[in-house]
């Protein structure tokens, strides 16, 4: 009798510890590396709030969804419409929207933020507001950006930037270092029911619009500080979803469970050599300026044995003489590769007579080739010291680059270093990462717009033509599809023309996933968004809305 | 007392020349805070991120004068303004985070190291020339002398990787909230042992050679073959007449050890990635992280002249002929 009774209360005892365990589904995450976690959900910190804010806290009004059909998925908003003359754009919200306290969501947080946005501009990230002239609350639902000059990728910037609660922010003195302890959003998970500076959990949004679509009651995030800790925690199974540089994947991670274990790489930014057009060494600056001269040094480029070896085979192999790459195959001009596409593939032969026909021979009898006017070149390629794929990638370049007789040799200065050189255009030659964007436009523009140089490392090389940006600047003024086509495939040829950017892959994003708790992933067979949950990328929401807790 | 002014001026003069160097040394590393962020390989920034960065953490542009008044300022404010990496944290607080930890780790680990060395020492030196002193001479001679990166790494990746007895990072189970339950500090336990064991490891060595070679000097003195012929027990002998003497000098070399303690241990925080100063110091560099480079070292100074500081005192006490210097 006794022993039943005890039974049973420790039956029910063990039923109230454990019951809600079971009604919650949780959904374990890696998407930072850092060594502590602070407790900042400002989302206009876009260094150092933590990177689930974005997207699950604060949502966008709508994500660009690159893969399932390159279209836009309305989250906020019911839809924008961006008027004829592209002088503005209006987005409509969802009817009844509410933040996370159960205020209502209406147009007039949208007008505050960019209010705001104007008397703080450190909040403003994106540079957004020098594109408005002004925001205006059209009608109770309808919100007007009027813009200082006709854009037609502007939707791209705006939706970018979060909208906070005015009945919230409105008090915040210094929003600046506001570190939005308990966050009042619009997304999913807004509730933070655990901090420390090990781990954190963000639950559901009590009043989230979109509740129906969200099976995850809250997610985890455990602190781990390097590739080598996430891993080990994607191969004993703690990380449902994790974005991390995994070395040897198959057998590191994929093999400790092959039916749960999965991943999918996507390509991102484009991985370059480039040359310095500027360089201070006069004799390498003339070679450099000859686009024959470029052209054999991309055909000397081995890229299939660099992805091979130096990226354990998961980059995505750029020889689009154009630079663009698979990443943006929808833009594709095809005369680019009908014309030039032979001087982006790795062709030793062709290209040491194509330097032998411009006149690049060892005049000096040292063994390297020199320029046609006798003046010996030197190339010194700059790398970052420990980025050891990109240092390996650089050694394998090397040895087709001397076989053809080229002087070339490594340095790897600290990081900071090399990234001052590249700004400065004070280096010779070097590989250079340029970030992925919605649309061909981004990587050109900031490579080869001439107001850049000395700004960024993107436009490292130091080549323009004033066509080019002519037509880059026209782009964003054209409304039709079949008028913006036609110039991003002129402005293809001509890049492709020059070849100012020698590229050698696409790096990929890394994704990480587990099916053991959670289905409904994105892969290669079920492509419904890019799935990589890093802050920079919103299509991760919807990944997370697509996922479904498997029956334990 | 004048010899106590006169070291007080002098440690006044040297903490601030110290703040000093505290201050220009993190400037005159290649790079800013603002580039390292975009210099990363898989950095999303662009130049459009660019004008709200350098707005959010605008003081790095500032004149170096107007950068160095203020500094001063926070010095003896002990306001060491906000860290830029993990922005908007103030220095003070993250550095809380990591002094707690660090002073567990390395303190406890400089105490037992010292304890564990002065004994083998005073043993080694007493039984000289036998194989207890050739063993532990040796030994404590090439532990001394191996790099601290060279024992972590072999102690992590034996016990740690190979063997996986122990935990490879934290200082405590991440899931596991922190409070003074047995779970909770038996997991900081279990996480402090190779850590600590590799710090002890790196320091006893030279602990024992200072004892044992500051012991063999007295060994010939007069009064410790004069507590022999009176008959004392050898024990009694080695330990009150012979080491209690031979411990004056490794005693300041214990308080300047302590001063440094507040560091942390760099190496060893950061192949086990501990969470101490050392590690935190090290990320700060790697982030250029001014303010958080310049409150540590600030706070390393600080310790450090303090600990001499009571060595000197110390001395006073201990030898009378300082007073009258």
């Amino acid at each position: 009798m006794l022993k039943s009774r005890l039974l049973a209360t420790a039956a029910l005892a063990l039923g109230l510890i454990t019951a809600p365990a079971l009604a919650q589904t949780v959904l374990t995450i890696s998407s930072e590396q850092t060594t502590t976690f602070v407790r900042n959900f400002n989302p206009f910190n876009q260094t150092s709030a933590r990177a689930t804010t974005k997207d699950f806290i604060y949502e966008p009004l709508a994500i660009f969804n690159r893969l399932a059909g390159a279209k836009w998925e309305y989250r906020l908003a019911e839809s924008f419409e961006l008027a004829d003359d592209l002088k503005s754009i209006s987005f409509t919200l969802r009817d009844g929207l509410k933040w996370s306290d159960g205020e209502p969501l209406t147009v007039d947080d949208v007008v505050f933020t960019y209010d705001f946005l104007k008397k703080f501009p450190a909040l403003d990230f994106n540079s957004v507001s020098a594109l408005m002239e002004s925001i205006e609350k059209v009608d109770e639902r309808t919100v007007r950006f009027n813009l200082v000059q006709p854009n037609s990728l502007v939707a791209t910037t705006i939706v970018a930037m979060p909208i906070v609660p005015e009945h919230i922010w409105k008090d915040i003195e210094d929003p600046v270092t506001f570190t939005n302890e308990n966050p009042v959003g619009s997304g999913p998970l807004t509730e933070i029911t655990r901090f420390t500076p090990q781990v954190y959990e963000q639950c559901r949004n009590p009043h989230y619009w979109d509740a129906a679509s969200l099976h995850v009651d809250c997610i985890r995030l455990p602190q781990l500080a390097d590739n080598p800790q996430v891993l080990a925690a994607l191969a004993d199974g703690t990380l449902d979803w994790a974005t991390s540089f995994v070395p040897d994947i198959d057998n590191t991670f994929v093999a400790k469970d092959p039916e749960h274990h999965k991943y999918w790489f996507l390509p991102s930014s484009i991985v370059a050599f480039t040359l310095n057009l500027e360089n201070p060494d006069e004799n390498a600056r003339k070679a450099f300026n000859d686009v024959n001269f470029r052209r054999a040094v991309s055909m000397l480029i081995d890229r299939q044995t660099i992805i091979d070896i130096a990226g354990y085979g998961y980059p995505v192999i750029n020889e689009d003489p154009s630079m663009l790459g698979q990443f943006y195959a929808a833009f594709a001009n095809p005369e680019v590769a009908e014309k030039y596409g032979k001087y982006g593939k790795f062709n030793p032969e062709d290209a040491k007579a194509l330097l032998d026909e411009s006149g690049y021979k060892d005049a000096d009898g040292d063994g390297f080739r020199d320029n046609p006017d006798g003046t010996p070149i030197a190339i010194d390629i700059e790398i970052p010291n420990g980025w050891t794929d990109w240092i390996d990638a650089v050694q394998i370049a090397m040895e087709s680059l001397k076989e053809a007789g080229l002087n070339v040799k490594m340095s790897t200065p600290e990081e900071s270093v090399w990234a001052s050189d590249l700004i400065g255009a004070k280096y010779s030659m070097s590989l250079n990462a340029i970030a992925s964007a919605a649309n061909p436009y981004f990587p050109y523009i900031r490579s080869f717009n001439p107001d850049d140089f000395g700004k960024s490392r993107t436009s490292a090389q130091r080549w323009t033509d004033p066509e080019v940006v002519e037509m880059l600047n026209k782009y964003t003024q054209l409304k039709d599809p079949a008028e913006q086509k036609a110039v991003m495939d002129a402005i293809q040829l001509k890049v492709a023309e020059a070849m100012p950017v020698i590229p050698v892959y696409n790096s990929p994003s890394f994704y990480q996933y587990n099916t053991k708790r959670f289905t409904g992933w994105a892969s290669a067979d079920n492509p419904i968004t890019s799935p990589v949950v890093s802050n920079a990328n919103p299509g991760r929401l919807i990944q997370l809305l697509a996922l479904r807790p498997v029956a334990q | 007392m004048a010899f106590l002014l006169r070291r007080l001026a002098f440690y006044l003069a040297a903490f601030i020349a110290a703040a000093t160097i505290n201050f220009f040394l993190p400037r005159v590393m290649p790079g800013d805070p603002i580039q390292i962020m975009f210099a990363g390989a898989g950095s999303d920034l662009s130049l459009e991120n660019l004008n709200a960065l350098k707005l959010t953490f605008g003081f790095i542009d500032a004149p170096l004068g107007e950068q160095y008044l203020a500094y001063l300022k926070s010095v003896f404010t002990g306001d060491l303004g906000r860290s830029i990496r993990f922005f908007p944290l103030p220095v003070t607080e993250l550095l809380a985070r990591a002094l707690i930890w660090t002073v567990g780790l390395v303190g406890l680990a400089t105490l037992v190291s010292f304890a564990l060395g002065t004994l083998l020492g005073v043993m080694a030196a007493w039984r000289r020339g036998t194989l207890l002193d050739t063993v532990v001479s040796l030994s404590s001679i090439f532990s001394s002398s191996v790099p601290a990166v060279v024992v972590s790494l072999i102690v992590l990746f034996t016990f740690g990787y190979t063997l996986g007895w122990f935990p490879n990072g934290y200082a405590a189970n991440p899931m596991l909230d922190p409070g003074w339950t047995w779970e909770y500090v038996s997991s900081v336990l279990y996480h402090g042992t190779l850590p600590m064991l590799t710090m002890v490891l790196v320091l006893t060595g030279g602990f024992a050679v200072t004892m044992r070679n500051n012991m063999i000097n007295l060994l010939g003195e007069d009064y410790i073959v004069m507590g022999r012929a009176k008959g004392l027990a050898d024990r009694r002998v080695m330990l009150w007449y012979a080491a209690r003497n031979a411990l004056l000098p490794t005693v300041s070399a214990l308080a300047i050890s302590l001063g440094a303690v507040l560091g942390g241990s760099l190496i060893i925080e950061v192949v086990f990635n501990y969470p101490g100063m050392g590690n935190t110091l090290y990320q700060a560099i790697l982030a250029r992280d001014y303010p958080v480079i310049q409150g540590e070292l600030l706070i390393m100074t600080a310790a450090m002249l303090t600990a001499n500081f009571i060595v000197d005192l110390s001395y006073v006490l201990l030898d009378p002929r300082l007073k009258k210097a």
